[in-house]
């Protein structure tokens, strides 16, 4: 291992330098352009064999990964907001057939108005194209998660979505302990699935009729379903290498707590210091940080929540009339009561520690009781 | 923990700077965090970053409000920004161009624009002092040696080191206190 100064752009890079990618195709987009420049450079250096696709749009760069993915080729791609928007189509189509892409996202307000600070309604209004989603809350996770997800999406051929607050986590750089050799058996296990052979002429995206739509969805359910089971594997694996734990629900604090902190994201990172905030105040607390958000872990959350009088979920996202995302699912999954949702720092918008304790201590007071839609704005 | 705000104007190299003391920090065996803020990213426009250094992992994922030091590599942006009282503040100034001695704020001033065209840095419009001013914010700091400030130039900075280095050497020989 060797500590580097990374910001999450410059990890994600470095670790798809270390993954064996035989293809990326990729558009810039800010704030994730340096993922892709850092990669240009390396191949230009030579220090990558990977063969870089320039496209035209972010439909095109998720169409030639798609088409890259079905004759086998391990892929990767990156994008942000008004592209990741603009490959919707190409995502249903990635995850239908089962193209084990991995692509990161750099979290990004959508306009209007025009903004390019940290927000993930873009990533989550593509929560329904059967993509699994993983969010990466500081440098050393966004690297480490896609040495995770090359293998997880190998293995049951699903696409994985890694996403990073713009950034707060993009470009905010730190200490990152990254692989040297240790980790090549690990990642050159490659499992990646051949639909198109041209010794063997087949076709994919066929027509179905309605009997034949439903068994071919059931199997795209099977895949994404068995992802959380496959992920504890693989993550078993990694820690053999790495000695870290990567499990879909991250925790900090007291396991009998009162309160509840959910986020997600760059939030997720600044909540540890409200855990601490809390605690010299006597109040027992406990972070709860979603690192895989699809497939949901609904037993995992069941499980946090147990015993707790109050939880508060802090979301830098917003589904227009209705609220937080995150805070939504978990009651959409888990029909709980005892639960306030916070809408919070949309647009880049700072969230503080302080913030986050005051919040928490008014919600667990009973003095605050119903969501707060737009923190900080009347 | 030590906030640490670099403040200057587009083409001048603030963001470099943020990287390369964040950098430097690291390479002293402290935990660093280089938090860039983005905006409008022309020349000549107000460019802002800061560094956070502690013993311990730093949480904090929002721009730092009030830093404890500050670097200015443009001193007409002096009056727009934040100190902690009794902080620090380097600035890129030939002479004391009326500020004066007081018991809030410790003044340094280096007249980096001089040395960077000295070394052949950047132009006469735009000469880059970035490299120059942690020079002499390493003396004025005392917190890490000038030896890591060179291992981390040469790291980053390839066949440009030897030039930076001198413009640093510079600086830290002729940072003053007001």
């Amino acid at each position: 291992m060797k500590k580097l100064v990374l910001g999450g752009n410059d990890a994600v890079a470095y670790a798809v330098k270390q993954c064996y990618v035989d293809v990326v195709s990729a558009y810039p987009i800010t704030p994730q352009t340096s993922i892709i420049e850092n990669i240009a450079h390396f191949i230009a250096k030579g220090e990558m064999k990977t063969r870089f696709i320039k496209v035209e749009s972010e439909h095109s760069a998720m169409a030639a990964a798609i088409g890259s993915a079905v004759v086998g080729s391990r892929v990767f791609t990156a994008t942000s907001s008004q592209g990741l928007l603009l490959m919707h189509e190409m995502l249903h189509w990635a995850a239908g057939l089962g193209a084990p892409i991995v692509m990161a996202n750099a979290n990004r307000a959508v306009a209007p108005p025009w903004s390019i600070w940290a927000d993930q309604v873009d990533s989550l209004s593509q929560r329904d194209t059967g993509w699994i989603q993983f969010y990466a809350s500081n440098s050393q996770e966004a690297y480490d998660l896609l040495f995770l997800s090359f293998r997880l999406a190998e293995k049951v051929k699903n696409p994985v979505m890694v996403c990073m607050d713009g950034f707060l986590v993009t470009h905010t750089k730190e200490p990152v302990a990254t692989f040297e050799d240790e980790i090549t058996d690990f990642i050159k296990i490659k499992d990646t699935p051949v639909f198109l052979d041209v010794d063997k002429p087949e076709a994919v995206g066929a027509l179905a009729f309605p009997k034949d739509y439903m068994p071919v969805k059931l199997e795209q359910i099977k895949r994404i379903s068995s992802a959380k089971k496959e992920f504890y594997n693989i993550a078993k694996e990694f820690e053999d290498v790495s000695r870290k734990e990567y499990k879909p629900l991250y925790t900090y604090g007291y396991s009998n707590a009162d309160i509840v902190l959910v986020a997600m994201g760059s939030n997720a990172e600044t909540a540890h210091l409200a855990i601490d905030l809390l605690d010299k105040e006597g109040i027992k607390s406990k972070l709860v940080k979603i690192v895989m958000f699809r497939p949901f872990p609904k037993d995992e959350f069941e499980k946090e929540f147990k015993g707790a009088k109050k939880i508060v979920v802090f979301d830098r996202n917003i589904s227009m009339g209705k609220g937080g995302i995150t805070k939504d699912e978990i009651v959409g999954a888990l029909g709980i009561k005892n639960i306030v949702g916070v809408v919070c720092g949309l647009g880049g918008v700072d969230v503080t520690e302080i913030e986050m304790a005051n919040i928490a201590k008014d919600v667990l007071e009973n003095k605050i009781t119903e969501d707060i839609i737009l923190w900080g704005e009347k | 923990m030590k906030e640490i705000g670099l403040h200057g104007r587009g083409g001048q190299g603030v963001v470099t700077a943020g990287e390369l003391l964040a950098n430097i920090y690291f390479k002293e065996g402290y935990e660093v965090q280089f938090m860039p803020s983005y905006g409008a990213e022309r020349r000549g426009s107000p460019s802002n970053a800061y560094v956070r250094v502690d013993e311990k992992k730093v949480l904090q994922r929002y721009p730092v409000r009030i830093p404890d030091e500050i670097i200015v590599l443009n001193a007409t942006l002096l009056h727009n920004l934040a100190l902690k009282e009794r902080g620090i503040a380097l600035l890129n100034l030939s002479s004391n161009s009326g500020l004066k001695k007081n018991d809030k704020v410790k003044l340094f001033i280096v007249d980096v624009n001089k040395i960077a065209l000295e070394c052949k840095l950047g132009t006469p419009v735009t000469p880059h002092v970035n490299t120059a001013i942690l020079g002499a914010y390493c003396k004025i700091s005392g917190d890490f040696s000038f030896d890591s400030l060179k291992k981390v130039y040469e790291e980053k900075l390839g066949k440009m080191a030897k030039l930076n280095i001198e413009a640093a050497e510079k600086a830290y020989d002729s940072v003053r206190e007001i």
